[in-house]
């Protein structure tokens, strides 16, 4: 147990933010750091994360501002400027909002196997700290979850924040409820703060990255009124990959008999069909694949396949890019739905 | 300040400094922070009904009372006016009463407001400020709370968490005063501050606090049969003037009693609240005022330009009725100009209320000169960061500098839009071709009088393009959208959808994107089925005067969670009375899923929701499940049914039988149970068998009422499939609780609410005339 100091450290103002997806537990991670700053290191703090759809797998942000003990905290603003990111999915790297806005002396932390080294993260400026932690694997055979690790990490890398009383904090959050977590969660932080590798030679930028806050598309002098979208099935333009957790399902073509089962279960129609011979001959309905770009991985067309056709896989870099059979193709400047 | 820190066993700090009251220092959200000063006041009776983002405080409470922390008797109501009904009457008891809510919760609710400062009788609103719909915005602006101005009730404006703890206890107090006896409204800023964690001092030591609250007093109770009085009268002229005059004088009255019940907290707290918040004024020639968290932010920036020599102040009223206008006439006397930023509009009247109201108190005073700007902004959460408050100082100098105002009236941070740029397209519209390729064949029986349905199979199915594109943002495994889908494969033809508030609403409509292909209207939960029926109406009437052109048939379908059919049973039976030709479909997810797994009226008993948690002191949902299926049997329509995904022919067979009785007769009802694994608890991929075991509980009996006739369309009975539901209970996370030996009564309970429903429909399905 660390002991509470009447006022902490002086660490100026530090703003970290954490880029995660709904599920990763990244707004437990920002209460567990500003709740160890503020009730165990006396320091001033405050957490709040991003808000819109809570679904799980959609995209959330987690803010933590702390400060000295008696330096008051007026802004409420989202940190657009951090002094540390981490980025708890490899695959929200592709999206530069992800790193926006960080400062050129700050920390980067980010989840991924050994050698993996993002081309996104050229942008970040060489005088930044870059750090790896495959905090999904250690999380993996910990038992524990991603946040847990990569708290660790962040302790290890941030010297205002005492590991000690993270952890505390830590435990003291799983305790009441979910006591059998408290070893493995514990695990799974000192592997993250151990385990974190300082990359070198990566990050190339120069200075701070601009911060970036998406504008809207339409303004009030272009969008319809009402709020009404004339544009249906606009959906399709988005891509739902990082919703997936390291699974994806895979088609064997061999094994399939076209039932469409998966296809009534499948919450995401992202189960691409194809119609095979022309002629006089019946038309026969094929499934074909699957579209990776809307599918986020539930594997519930994979529990219902009959067959087997569907396997669950582990999604290993751009294997979803070489599987996916686009379920819209462009054709004559329209588009085939089917 | 000097405090003294010293660190409890927990490793929590205490802090005793200030005030006369030991607290403690925590870190909580604005939510938590009210749902933490309710346990303190100890309240009697909440109502409530969740909306995001002041859910949070019923489900805090929840928890805690689930771990034994307060005895508040916390009323889950049908809707907020339910909820606000469920207060009225609560208060009229005598005891202390609470309620939370935002944007259109608070409109819902906005009816009873008057009623319950009309007749006097105080409690404590949490308004949680959301912008108003519509379209709907879950974020923060002041639109909601600009309504409740005239209601009668006292508002406090509580600027952080601190202030949210603070006011709570002030709030009780000031309602409850003799001179006073008016309901209060706390309102902070929804997410904003609703949901951001910051350090805050809570009390160490209820005893002075509850002895400074002392007891409920009321002069007038409904509980006393040795004092039986009239509450509500009739009354019309020449009275009611009489009684607005008696509230007049009661805010009046207010204004005395606000800042002794402030000095007196500020007593045993330490830290003491103006009426008018006033931030390095004292020479101010620019001021900006602005209401709660934005002021916070507009502070830094005052320090920033003080630093630079210009004189700049913040204004910002901790109290927003009674309106201060003597206190905004004091503070502003000098001011060469100001900027009111206001959180809301009042379109057409150019300026939000605050700027009105700040312009009507200043105009009352011949010597002011103050120019007032108005600057409408921070709609629908829009952020306000520093540099909104800079453009507004800079504003403001710039008035007082030219003394003149260029512009009087605008909004900032609003975007015309560049003709450049356009949301992406999406796809072709559909054919009606395309939508009618008889994969389902529905004929009258003739022996019978009902219909019978054959389907084409499954994969022939795929043909057809579904009404709803990929690339919503549901979570993995959602069970909504298989319903959606094998619902729109039966359906032939033409549909206009219309979806209430729910997650369906939400994750395929987000702003410019939509998923639908075909019509899609959103209206508010509490009222879809009305607005279908008048469209439908409209429908036909266009094409009974020959003016629709192009003339389609079509089908109309309201979707709506199990929710909807709580807060907009209502408007849905009625739908079902006057029986339009359209159809509804509910999916039972049994819970408010959208706002966070809140129970519904639908949840079982002995459910975990987050509001019905599961603690040291038990928990769980206390009454057992809506069984809106037979509800709308009672109602006569020409066809009811139930579904579930796992049987998708039988659910296909169903949706073919509503269309056609739609068409043909009138209203049909379908409720389809619906998984959520994120919220029931389970894998993404467990569905099919977690409700393979509902159904074969008989929790969900699938089955049909053709013309009042019912019959059983799966009998585990008599396949002998019956599971107890403890095989269904044990695999989801939200009820394995209820097999533990000390939750028995609430599992023995569901379980024979559930045979009981099961013996009475079996009893339905055998007879002749049921
Ligand atoms: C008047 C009003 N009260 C409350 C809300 C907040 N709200 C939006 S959706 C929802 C729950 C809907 O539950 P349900 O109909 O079961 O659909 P689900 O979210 O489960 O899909 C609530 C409480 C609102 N939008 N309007
Ligand atoms: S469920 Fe399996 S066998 Fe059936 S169509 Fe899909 S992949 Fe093929
Ligand atoms: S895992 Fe299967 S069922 Fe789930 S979204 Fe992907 S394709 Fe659809
Ligand atoms: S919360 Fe439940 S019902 Fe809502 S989108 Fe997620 S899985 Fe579906
Ligand atoms: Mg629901």
């Amino acid at each position: 147990m660390t002991t509470a100091t009447a006022h902490g450290p002086a660490i100026g103002m530090l703003g970290i933010r954490f880029e995660s997806i709904g599920g990763l537990g990244a707004h437990a991670a920002g209460q567990i750091l500003a709740s160890a700053a503020v009730l165990r290191l006396g320091l001033n703090g405050a957490h709040f994360s991003s808000y819109g759809s809570e679904k799980k797998g959609s995209a959330v942000k987690s803010y933590v501002r702390l400060t000295d003990h008696d330096t008051p905290i007026r802004s409420s603003a989202p940190i657009d400027a951090p002094d540390c990111i981490v980025v708890f999915h490899t695959a929200l790297l592709s999206n530069p909002v992800t790193v926006a806005g960080l400062k050129a002396g700050g920390t980067l932390i980010y989840t991924a196997p050994a050698g993996e080294r993002p081309e996104a993260l050229k942008r970040v400026a060489r005088t930044c700290r870059v750090i790896r932690v495959d905090a999904q694997t250690i999380a993996n055979e910990e038992k524990s979850r991603p946040n847990a690790v990569l708290l660790g990490a962040l302790c290890g890398a941030l010297d205002a924040l005492d590991a000690r009383a993270v952890l505390a904090e830590l435990t003291a959050t799983f305790e009441k409820k979910h006591a059998s977590a408290v070893p493995h969660n514990t695990r799974a932080f000192e592997r993250g703060m151990a385990e974190g590798e300082l990359i070198q030679g990566l990050a190339c930028g120069e200075g701070d990255l601009p911060t970036m806050r998406p504008g809207p598309v339409w303004g009030y002098a272009t969008a319809p009124i009402g709020g009404v979208i004339p544009l249906p099935g606009n959906t399709i333009t988005n891509n739902l990959t990082t919703s997936r957790t390291g699974y994806m399902p895979v088609f064997g073509a061999e094994k399939c008999v076209h039932c469409g089962l998966c296809d009534i279960v499948c919450p995401d129609y992202c189960i691409v069909w194809g119609v095979v011979g022309d002629g006089p001959v019946p038309e026969v309905t094929r499934m074909r694949g699957i579209d990776y770009n809307y599918c986020k991985g539930c594997q519930r067309c994979v529990e219902t396949c009959p067959t087997g056709a569907l396997t669950r896989e582990e999604e290993r870099p751009g294997m979803a890019a070489r599987l996916r059979v686009p379920i819209f193709d462009r054709i004559g400047g329209g588009l085939n739905t089917k | 300040m000097s405090t003294t820190i010293q660190t409890t066993t927990n490793g929590t700090m205490t802090r005793a400094g200030g005030g006369t009251v030991r607290q403690k220092t925590d870190l909580k959200s604005g939510n938590e922070a009210a749902a933490a000063a309710a346990r303190d006041v100890g309240f009697h009776v909440m109502g409530y009904f969740p909306i995001t983002p002041s859910t949070e405080v019923a489900e805090n409470l929840s928890q805690m009372a689930a771990d034994g922390e307060h005895e508040i008797c916390m009323i889950p109501g049908d809707g907020e006016h339910g909820a606000a009904g469920i207060c009225y009457g609560a208060s009229l008891g005598g005891g202390r009463v609470l309620n939370a809510t935002s944007s259109q919760g608070l409109l819902f609710a906005l009816e009873q407001l008057p009623v319950q400062s009309g007749t006097r009788s105080p409690m404590v609103l949490e308004v949680s400020t959301r912008t108003v719909s519509g379209p709907l915005d879950i974020r923060c602006d002041h639109s909601d709370i600009y309504y409740a101005l005239n209601a009668g009730w006292i508002v406090l404006m509580a600027r952080d968490p601190q202030a949210v703890y603070d006011m709570n206890f002030a709030a009780v107090k000031i309602g409850e005063h003799p001179d006073v006896r008016l309901p209060v409204i706390v309102a902070y800023d929804g997410f904003v501050t609703s949901h951001q964690k910051r350090r805050l001092e809570v009390f160490d030591d209820l005893e002075p606090v509850k002895a400074w609250l002392g007891p409920c007093e009321s002069p007038y109770t409904a509980l006393d049969p040795s004092r039986p009085v009239t509450f509500g009268p009739y009354m019309n002229d020449p009275d009611l003037i009489n009684n607005k005059v008696q509230l007049h004088l009661a805010q009046e009255a207010a204004r005395r009693v606000i800042p002794q019940v402030f000095a007196e907290l500020g007593g045993m707290t330490g830290r003491h609240y103006p009426v008018m918040d006033e931030y390095r004024m004292e020479d101010a020639e620019a001021a900006v005022v602005l209401m709660n968290s934005a002021a916070e932010t507009a502070k830094e920036v005052v320090d920033r330009y003080r630093a630079l020599g210009k004189k700049v102040g913040v204004v910002s009223p901790n109290v927003l009725r009674p309106f201060p206008h003597e206190e905004f006439r004091r503070a502003l006397k000098n001011v060469r100009a100001v900027l009111v930023g206001d959180r809301g509009d009042s379109p057409g009247a150019e300026g939000g209320n605050l700027s009105l109201e700040v312009r009507a108190a200043l105009q009352v005073d011949p010597e002011n000169r103050t120019l007032v700007i108005t600057r409408i902004y921070g709609l629908g959460g829009k952020d306000f960061d520093d540099t909104d408050a800079e453009c507004f100082f800079d504003l403001a100098l710039e008035a007082a500098k030219s003394r003149k105002v260029a512009k009087r009236f605008d909004f900032h941070g609003a975007f015309a839009g560049d003709p450049g740029q356009k949301p992406p397209i999406g796809l072709p519209v559909l054919e009606t071709a395309e939508l009618q390729r008889g994969m389902v064949h529905v004929k009258v029986n003739e022996r019978t009088g009902l219909l019978d349905v054959e389907l084409e199979p499954f994969w022939a199915m795929v043909a057809k393009p579904n009404r709803i594109a990929p690339g919503h943002g549901a979570c993995p495994g959602c069970g909504i959208f298989p319903i959606l889908h094998q619902m729109f494969h039966a359906l032939e033809g033409d549909v206009v959808v219309l979806f209430q508030t729910g997650c369906a609403m939400v994750v395929t409509t987000g702003y410019p994107k939509t998923a639908h292909r075909a019509t899609y209207i959103h209206n508010l939960f509490q009222n879809g089925a009305a607005t279908l029926s008048g469209l439908v109406e409209m429908y036909h009437e266009l094409i009974k005067r020959k003016e629709l052109k192009d003339a389609k048939e079509l089908t109309f379908v309201m979707v709506s969670g199990d929710g909807g059919m709580d807060i907009g049973m209502g408007p849905a039976l009625g739908t079902a009375h006057r029986n339009h030709h359209m159809m509804i479909l509910e999916y039972d997810n049994q819970g408010y899923m959208n706002t966070g797994a809140q129970q519904s009226y639908a949840t079982p008993r002995g459910h975990r929701t987050s509001t019905s948690e599961v603690g040291s002191r038990g928990g769980g949902k206390r009454f057992h499940h809506k069984d809106s299926a037979q509800i709308f049997a009672a109602t006569h329509i020409p066809y009811v049914f139930t579904a579930a995904e796992g049987y998708p022919e039988d659910f296909m067979r169903k949706v073919a039988k509503a269309q056609w009785y739609a068409k043909r007769e009138g209203l049909t009802y379908g409720k389809v149970l619906s998984s959520c694994p994120l919220n029931w608890k389970m894998g993404d991929d467990d569905s099919i068998e977690v409700l393979q075991e509902a159904i074969d509980s008989c929790f969900f009996p699938l089955y049909e009422v053709e013309h009042g006739h019912t019959t059983i369309t799966y009998d585990p009975d008599a396949l002998g499939r019956r599971r107890p539901a403890r095989d269904w209970l044990k695999n989801m996370g939200k009820t394995r609780h209820m097999l533990r030996p000390e939750n028995a009564a609430d599992l023995e309970s569901l379980e024979a609410e559930i045979d009981r429903r099961w013996r009475r429909l079996k009893a339905m399905h055998e007879h002749p005339e049921l």
